[in-house]
């Protein structure tokens, strides 16, 4: 046994001469050198675009995919449901979906996007595959395992960032890493190209690290170098990765690469001859790891400090008349996972706080993107945004919450925008249209110049239709139209000012659309609060019975008891800080519950409903 | 109507089901009790099929045991095109049947370790499971070289044959018999490739895949 620093620098000495390490004792593979170290584990082209590589490293088992625009994941190879292959599944573009109970996973987070069983749920923030950092270099896939990446990635290799590296047909060995390693030497490609097979070449191999060695032979004056890069798959099982440190010339590349197989080929039926005389080593055991998620608690200052995310404002531009797009990029690692229909805080220099929907479409992890239009009374919010926050800038938000969730389970999906309601629904059109599914989508604006995010709807194409200008009259009419036609599993999605969405929830029932599917979000709540009656407030699992007096809310006397409950608006529009009702008949003040929730008295807002009954007894 | 005697599970039943979905040929499935009943051992079924296996095929009078021949029977029959079984070149004619006889040796080894673990059959785990990682090398080996010279199929031509279905249930379905795919990187992507073909159908364990990129 060696200790854990011995293995690396026992085998990775700058020149150990000679081709035979064996009868060294020292290749721990649980070492931290191996342990945190990058490995190559695929040639980049085994991750083409729509396709999941299956790989293994240090005994775990790894799924590889590409999402559409190249960022290239590897992950934990299960699924966090019921452990099933994610490399059996299918890579969606920007999503990937398990084979088994079709959950989606986001690219580049690994959280968790889309629960078919839960069609109308957010699914859970903590719900996150583990994923690892990758790079690409010398036309192979890198990844680290380890708990301290080095962010720099590979070591660089001299011979290959000088040269024009062409990476050869990697070949899998059921041989240790440590017999693969100390027979390296006997890798002979003298049979290539421009040989004569009669010439013994002169053979060096120089250790470059623990894993990697350098083959060099020359014949007749003629130097040929490959740098082996050997995958530790598990204890006993390797796959070796050759890398010419010369791009052959195009007509001799297939050649070549057929050259270099047959070489393997040979030093493989070696090796794997030596092993099979050995006993097998016993499996690694990859270890199960928490993965940590910043898990969104409270827009109250000083509290859930941890669900802050700080991001850079990368592009501000207008987008259509009155409405500034903002990219924010992350000042660290990802941005956290969002879904279609998700809003975020934006904690304002001015210590305002508002809410703005994400236009990000599943998947679609690489920035945030918002429309924030200039509000006319503006008391400070989109002001500020407009006037006051410019390229480059830093801002703190929140994690994404997910109270206006998209289902992909309808036949056919109807979304219906009314101005800067675009936002929530343009990343769910983006969504439905992606995955090939039915839908239309509806946008109300003032005039053709007040199209924000013209670009993206027409990238929809007919799915897509715009309703200019026209009075509340004719926008009742539109809309009665609109929602005349559904199937009975058609879903409708409505966002954009109080009066219009009233008006298409209004026409969505008269033409019979039950309250389930039909989904909505305003941007405020226009309701007049009437917080006269104070009553008592029970918390059933808390075990705590407060009062809940005239002015007061219920979330303020939550906090004021140090109970904290995630809230976002805080005016009874986002949904963020409903709860379970268990007895007394609610107060309800806010605009997110529709009729049957409301009806139902099965759940409130706690930010601005109350009580009916002198005492309300809470699933809390 | 043709029919075809059938169970839901064998893979080599599932080779003729694959090509008359992607022929869009109507046929009629016949179940038959291969587990746990053995209906293809008993008497009746060996009028048929003396030989007492399945697949069986019978296109009005014509009766036609043994998925492989199944296949190249349909493609001449059926297939308009002439693509999935090309008779026209001597040497193509000499590539299918080769590949057809690889199929023999995945099915012997790769789909019997499959029998081995599901349904209980005595075959020698080790030496069927060894039997198939030799031949998946190759295959691996193949199709890597194909890429390169931007095929994506056995044989050469640019588009499948009957021997990229021959071959692909016993690949598809090699988990089952504990026969990991990891080591063949090729040989997954050409089984994508297959999965995306119009009009493909699945069978218990072999899932369609998602869309190609656009």
């Amino acid at each position: 046994m060696t200790g854990p620093d011995q293995a690396g620098s026992d085998l990775a000495g700058p020149d150990l001469g000679g081709s035979d390490l064996a009868g060294r004792q020292g290749l721990d593979l649980t070492a931290a050198p191996i342990e945190n170290g990058w490995h190559a584990i695929a040639r980049s082209d085994d991750a083409p675009l729509r396709h999941v590589y299956q790989t293994e490293l240090l005994g775990r088992e790894l799924a590889v995919w590409r999402a559409d625009d190249g960022y290239l994941n590897v992950w934990d190879n299960r699924c966090l449901h019921r452990g099933v292959r994610l490399s059996i599944g299918s890579n969606e573009g920007s999503e990937l979906k398990c084979v088994y109970h079709g959950w989606r996973y986001s690219s580049r987070t690994g959280g968790c996007t889309y629960i078919p069983a839960h069609p109308g749920q957010a699914p859970a923030r903590t719900l996150c595959t583990r994923v690892f950092p990758a790079q690409e270099r010398y036309g192979l896939v890198w990844a680290n395992l380890g708990s301290e990446v080095d962010p720099g990635g590979p070591e660089p290799i001299e011979v290959l960032d000088d040269g024009a590296p062409f990476a050869l047909r990697s070949l899998p060995v059921n041989a240790s890493p440590l017999m693969v390693m100390s027979r390296l030497g006997d890798y002979r490609s003298d049979r290539g190209p421009g040989f004569e097979a009669e010439q013994e070449p002169t053979v060096t191999m120089t250790p470059m690290g623990p894993l990697s060695a350098r083959v060099t032979s020359v014949l007749a004056g003629v130097e040929a170098t490959v740098v082996f890069f050997v995958q530790p798959v598990d204890a006993g099982r390797v796959v070796v990765r050759g890398v010419l440190a010369e791009t052959p010339t195009p007509s001799l590349e297939i050649q070549t690469l057929r050259h270099h197989a047959e070489a393997l080929e040979q030093l493989r039926q070696v090796l794997e001859a030596a092993a099979g005389g050995e006993p097998r080593p016993a499996p690694l055991e990859a270890a199960l790891q928490r993965v940590e998620i910043r898990e969104p608690v409270s827009s109250r200052p000083g509290v859930g400090d941890d669900a802050r995310v700080e991001v850079v404002v990368e592009r501000k531009a207008e987008s259509g008349r009155g409405v500034m797009a903002f990219e924010l990029a992350p000042v660290s690692g990802e941005l956290p996972t969002t879904q279609p229909g998700a809003h975020i805080d934006v904690f304002l220099p001015n210590g305002l706080v508002r809410q703005y929907s994400l236009t990000n479409r599943a998947g679609d992890q690489g920035r945030y993107v918002i429309g924030v239009k200039r509000e006319a009374d503006s008391r400070g919010g989109s002001a500020v945004l407009h006037d006051s926050v410019s390229e480059g800038d830093v801002l703190t938000i929140s994690a994404p919450r997910n109270t206006f969730s998209l289902r992909r389970d309808a036949r056919h999906t109807i979304l219906v925008a009314g101005g800067i309601g675009l936002t929530p629904l343009l990343a769910m059109a983006e969504t439905l249209n992606e995955g090939g599914h039915s839908f239309e989508l509806h946008y109300f604006a003032r005039s053709a110049d007040h199209v924000a995010f013209a670009p993206r709807l027409g990238r929809l194409g007919p799915a897509a239709t715009a309703h200019l200008g026209l009075s509340p009259v004719e926008t009742g009419e539109a809309l009665q139209e609109i929602v005349a036609r559904h199937e009975p599993s058609s879903h409708l999605y409505i966002c954009g000012p109080g009066p219009m969405l009233d008006a298409a929830r209004q026409a969505a029932g008269h033409s019979g659309w039950p309250d389930p599917r039909v989904h909505f979000e305003y941007f405020k709540n226009s309701n007049e609060l009437d917080r006269s009656h104070g009553f008592e407030l029970t918390l059933a699992r808390s075990g705590l019975t407060v009062f809940v007096g005239p002015g007061e809310t219920i979330l303020d006397v939550l906090r004021a008891n140090d109970i904290d409950l995630p809230s976002s608006c805080e005016q009874g529009a986002c949904g963020t800080c409903v709860l379970g009702v268990i007895e007394g008949r609610p107060d309800h003040q806010d605009v997110y519950l529709n009729a049957s929730e409301r009806e139902s008295g099965e759940r409130i807002v706690a930010c601005v409903s109350r009580s009916v009954d002198d005492r309300l007894v809470l699933d809390l | 109507m043709i029919k075809l005697y059938d169970y839901a599970l064998s893979v080599n039943c599932y080779k003729p089901r694959l090509l008359m979905s992607l022929l869009d040929v109507d046929y009629e499935s016949v179940p038959v009790d291969f587990f746990p009943g053995e209906e293809h051992k008993g008497a009746a079924f060996r009028k048929i099929n003396p030989l007492g296996h399945l697949p069986v095929l019978i296109d009005g009078d014509f009766v036609l045991r043994d998925a492989h021949a199944i296949l190249l029977y349909l493609a001449a029959k059926h297939d308009r095109s002439g693509r999935w079984y090309p008779t026209a070149d001597p040497e193509l004619i000499g590539q299918v049947a080769q590949w057809m006889l690889f199929a023999e040796g995945t099915t012997a080894t790769a789909s019997a370790a499959r029998l081995h673990d599901n349904l209980g059959y005595g075959f020698d785990i080790d030496e069927v499971r060894q039997g198939a990682h030799r031949l998946f090398r190759v295959l691996d080996e193949h199709l890597w070289f194909a890429e390169r010279d931007g095929r994506d199929w056995v044989c050469s031509p640019p588009h499948p044959t009957v021997a990229d279905l021959a071959i692909f249930p016993d690949v598809m379905l090699s988990e089952e018999g504990g026969i990991s795919r990891l080591d063949y990187p090729a040989l997954r992507r050409w089984t994508d490739r297959v999965r995306r073909l119009e009009r493909f159908t699945p069978m218990p364990g072999i899932q369609p895949v998602g869309a190609p990129f656009p």
